[in-house]
């Protein structure tokens, strides 16, 4: 299963305003792992650097998601694992940097699209000034991932698709 | 009309902090207060009280109004940048932003240098993060989303092009 599809199924399953929080905070978890073990793998010299601070920013996109979990009242309990990216996401730790770059941008863009699912269907709408900034975030790092990539990296309507 | 759905409530000073910590890192003069400013009035509705689904009583705008700022922002954040190799396709795509927010025939006109663009998509994503929660459609809400990443992604476009860090900032605003 691809990283976009089991983002994609995750946010399909969630019915309430809590596991739609939580799947935002598990994708951004992933995003972290995965860019520590793209830096710690494959990539090399400015990916490498981006990689690390991209991963910082994973993990401060999950800590504000977690604020909004926590003011619904509910504990966090999510957690992605190295095993989540070792079976969506093994090109950050093969051998190929174009590889990983692929896969990161494929987990960025569905974190886009998952951030525009929580637009559609949250209740609790207060929610969304966080989703819109961590989404903000998000296409920032798809722009970096594309230009590295040799792909245009703007879309005048970025649904992350 | 309360309907006894805002459970937020519970934790709006955690929320506040949050935010303001949040803020506090978006550094670039203007768009430093209006940052601040923002998080602030934020947290002061939501310590107000709750309104329906979750909504801070008083807190929400008129729609029309909320579309008015929208495309403001937007008209702003469109003018065309000079000097940047990345300009028309930027413009093209402001065209179509502007298009898709409502702006009808209204288009940018004068030229923004670099700075003064990059200050402007700045002041337009803080503007529609905020609008986000005031629109009542969700397929509004889900239009907006899509031109703030837009602009977002403009934003490390252009920083990039220009040799700057594309992504000073975890929540993409500035960082001085």
């Amino acid at each position: 299963m691809s990283v976009a599809t089991a983002i994609a199924e995750r946010y399909a399953a969630a019915r309430t305003d809590a596991s739609l929080v939580e799947t935002a905070i598990w994708v951004e978890q992933l995003g972290a792992l995965a860019y520590a073990a793209a830096a710690d793998g494959p990539l090399s010299g400015a990916q490498r650097d981006r990689a690390e601070r991209f991963a910082g920013h994973e993990q401060e996109h999950a800590a504000a998601f977690a604020t909004m979990l926590l003011a619904l009242t509910v504990p966090v309990r999510v957690h992605a694992s190295d095993a989540d990216v070792d079976e969506l996401m093994p090109a950050v730790r093969g051998e190929r940097p174009r590889a990983a770059l692929e896969v990161l941008a494929e987990l960025e863009g569905a974190a886009i699209a998952g951030h525009q699912v929580l637009a559609r269907r949250l209740h609790a709408v207060d929610i969304l000034r966080t989703a819109g900034m961590v989404m903000g975030g998000a296409a920032q790092h798809l722009v970096v991932l594309r230009t590295d990539l040799g792909r245009p990296p703007t879309r005048a309507f970025e649904n992350g698709l | 009309m309360n309907d006894g759905r805002c459970s937020a409530i519970r934790l709006t000073v955690a929320e506040l902090g949050a935010r303001l910590e949040a803020a506090s890192r978006l550094r670039a003069g203007d768009c430093t207060r209006r940052g601040l400013l923002g998080a602030a009035l934020l947290g002061g509705a939501w310590i107000a009280g709750c309104g329906s689904r979750g909504e801070p009583v008083g807190a929400r705008r008129p729609a029309e109004s909320v579309r008015a700022r929208i495309v403001r922002a937007e008209l702003a954040a469109g003018a065309p940048v000079a000097g940047s190799p990345l300009a028309a396709v930027i413009a093209r795509q402001d065209a179509r932003h502007a298009a898709r927010l409502g702006a009808g025939a209204r288009r940018a006109r004068s030229t923004a240098d670099l700075a003064t663009a990059l200050a402007r998509k700045q002041e337009a994503v803080f503007t529609f993060v905020e609008a986000l929660p005031q629109l009542p459609d969700p397929a509004d809400r889900v239009a907006l989303m899509q031109v703030l990443a837009s602009e977002a992604e403009q934003l490390a476009a252009l920083r990039l092009a220009a040799g700057q860090e594309p992504v000073p900032d975890a929540f993409a605003g500035f960082v001085t």
